[in-house]
């Protein structure tokens, strides 16, 4: 698949993400369930994007591992994924794509101003744990998005009382246990993520920790996610509003750590000559 | 003495030493005059913690999952410790046709506890390959090294990118670091001959500078410069590093005096005596390590993430319960709780 074909691909998603942000938002607006409609241009998402990871797979002969450009694709394709398929098996958890759309949509626009130049995957990044290290990652960034956006609409219905914003979670205390149990996995998904990376690095560069910024980061990230699921056993009369928020706050630190802290720090994730 | 474990096993004290774990590893990471060792502290705190809980609290044994996942982070925080006072981390540079030389060892990080066995340390440098793609990326790794194994078989394996040998206990990984080598023979006016290599700058990260400075025998410092006839690195076609073969010459310069040209098997006169350029050869930088407990630190934290995995079954996924019962409701407002 040539470069052009691929940046059109990129293209149809971002705009498929950009009707799947407005129909969320005339769902609101119409106070209407946009999860049919959505869920269909979930797919379309998926498919398209698919297809152009497989064309430069195979055109660059590597997975989409190294670049900030990889990175968004790969990660744009395992978020749809795993939305589509969490929203399909938890129907409590449906509203997650009010949010979690415009997210895909900021990623889908950023990844189309990206270069998107390929760098070779050092022989000694390749091996078994990095796919097990990415994985578990994207498994954990998917999860706890569609635990956070659904906590998210659940404190908008908080802040903002309206018939059509409570009709998107119709049982709130089915939804509340879905988005526990999202975030419970989320956190097992990230420890396996953790101890994969370890296990990685000490084969790719002979550290299996190393207080680097993102090893920091992610510990950061690991070590909110549990302490969350400790405040909810410590407070027992904590309100379900500051759980949510807690939660968002942990998300947008490993938000951070994901898009922003590897390409801002020194050279491990990048390569060594 | 139990009102005393009770409050170290608060969840509250769990929820500090969290905090101010991930506070001081912040801190520790932005800071160079903060060293990642003050994070023993909130470790500390969490340990003694956990262990109070254990002791103290009947409901948290009950709960297997919880507690295996507990157990399996309290034997993190062990192999960690165990580590840190029992590793050894260094690096070395080996010449291609020699033995290892552990007087040549820079440390880079040695535990309290750590039984320094590197003089018993032995193994040959052999051919070293290593592929390179357009734009000096390195593609793959071969460097060959024999060494005897504890049964006294003699193992030849090219170590590389994903493959490292164990000698010893010890871990031996080829690094990125490898370079050109000057093998000189110095004769002095006072007769001694020795036979000697100098390591020229690593290559091809500074294949533009190819300069380096050496004192010989006689207390002369000189400045060798190595010149390829041809180029041996490329940016824009693959190639590969390794091969000897190729026509150089090296430029010797004395502070004061004109510089010399030589050709293999040429000689230069100097202060005290003179050298002569015997051979061209490589050599590889490897990372010299032992770490014993790391097997173990993976199992444990193996352990942790199971136990976390049965608890997340035993809370969250649904209870086998017949519809239509009282039950069904029961087991979701447990969940609830949960």
């Amino acid at each position: 698949m040539s470069l052009v074909l691929e940046r059109q691909l990129v293209l149809v998603a971002v705009l498929l993400l950009a009707a799947a942000t407005l129909v969320q938002v005339a769902g609101v607006v119409f106070g209407r369930s946009a999860y049919r409609p959505t869920a269909g241009i979930y797919t379309a998402v998926v498919a398209v994007l698919a297809a152009a990871i497989a064309g430069r797979w195979v055109r660059e002969g590597q997975g989409p591992f190294l670049t900030l450009y990889d990175i968004l694709l790969s990660n744009l394709f395992s978020l749809a994924v795993l939305l589509l398929l969490v929203t399909a098996s938890l129907p409590g958890v449906r509203s997650a794509t009010l949010f979690a759309s415009p997210l895909l949509l900021v990623l889908g626009v950023w990844l189309t101003g990206v270069s998107e130049i390929a760098t070779p995957l050092p022989g000694a990044f390749d091996n078994a744990w990095l796919w097990v290290h990415v994985l578990s990652g994207k498994l954990f960034l998917g999860l706890n998005l569609a635990a956070t956006a659904a906590a998210s609409v659940m404190l908008l219905q908080g802040a903002v009382p309206s018939r059509r914003l409570a009709a998107l979670a119709a049982q709130p205390q089915e939804t509340e246990q879905q988005i526990w149990a999202l975030f419970f996995v989320s956190f097992i998904c990230h420890s396996v993520m953790l101890v994969a990376g370890a296990v990685w690095a000490h084969s790719a560069w002979g550290r299996y920790w190393s207080w680097d910024p993102l090893e920091t980061w992610t510990l950061v990230t690991w070590l909110m996610l549990g302490g969350i699921l400790h405040v909810r056993s410590t407070f027992r009369n904590l309100s379900q509003g500051v759980g949510h928020a807690l939660m968002l706050a942990a998300f947008a630190v490993a938000f951070l750590t994901f898009f922003g802290v590897p390409f801002l720090s020194i050279a491990p994730h990048k390569g060594l000559m | 003495m139990m009102s005393l474990l009770r409050k170290l096993a608060s969840l509250r004290l769990t929820l500090v030493g969290m905090i101010l774990l991930a506070v001081l590893a912040v801190i520790a990471s932005r800071r160079a005059d903060v060293d990642a060792g003050v994070t023993v502290v909130p470790l500390a705190i969490l340990v003694i913690n956990l262990l109070a809980a254990l002791l103290t609290n009947r409901s948290f044994r009950a709960q297997t999952g919880l507690l295996v996942f507990h157990v399996g982070l309290l034997l993190v925080f062990v192999f960690i410790g165990l580590t840190v006072l029992l590793r050894f981390d260094g690096h070395a540079e080996v010449l291609q046709g020699t033995a290892f030389d552990a007087a040549q060892v820079e440390t880079v990080d040695q535990g309290r506890w750590h039984d320094n066995r590197l003089d018993g340390l032995e193994f040959y440098q052999g051919e070293v390959r290593i592929n390179y793609l357009p734009g000096l990326n390195r593609q793959d790794t071969h460097s060959t090294i024999e060494y005897r194994t504890g049964s006294g078989e003699l193992r030849r394996v090219a170590i590389g990118d994903t493959r490292t040998a164990s000698i010893d206990g010890y871990r031996i990984a080829a690094t990125f670091n490898k370079g050109f080598a000057l093998l000189l023979q110095w004769s002095g006016d006072d007769g001694s001959e020795i036979l000697g290599a100098v390591h020229m700058p690593s290559f091809p990260e500074f294949d533009w500078k190819q300069v380096t400075t050496w004192t010989t025998p006689a207390g002369q410092e000189v400045e060798l410069e190595l010149d390829f006839d041809r180029p041996v690195s490329s940016d824009t076609s693959a190639w590969t590093f390794g091969d000897t073969s190729m026509a150089y010459t090296v430029h010797v310069a004395v502070a004061g005096d004109a510089p010399r040209t030589l050709q293999k098997g040429e000689s230069a006169r100097l202060e005290g005596g003179a050298i002569r350029a015997v051979d061209l050869r490589v050599w590889m930088a490897y990372q010299i390590e032992y770490v014993p407990f790391l097997p173990w630190l993976f199992v444990a934290a193996m352990l942790a993430i199971g136990g976390l995995a049965a608890h997340f079954a035993r809370r969250y996924l649904p209870a086998t319960v017949p519809a239509g019962t009282d039950k069904k409701e029961d087991a979701l407002a447990h969940v609830a709780r949960a």
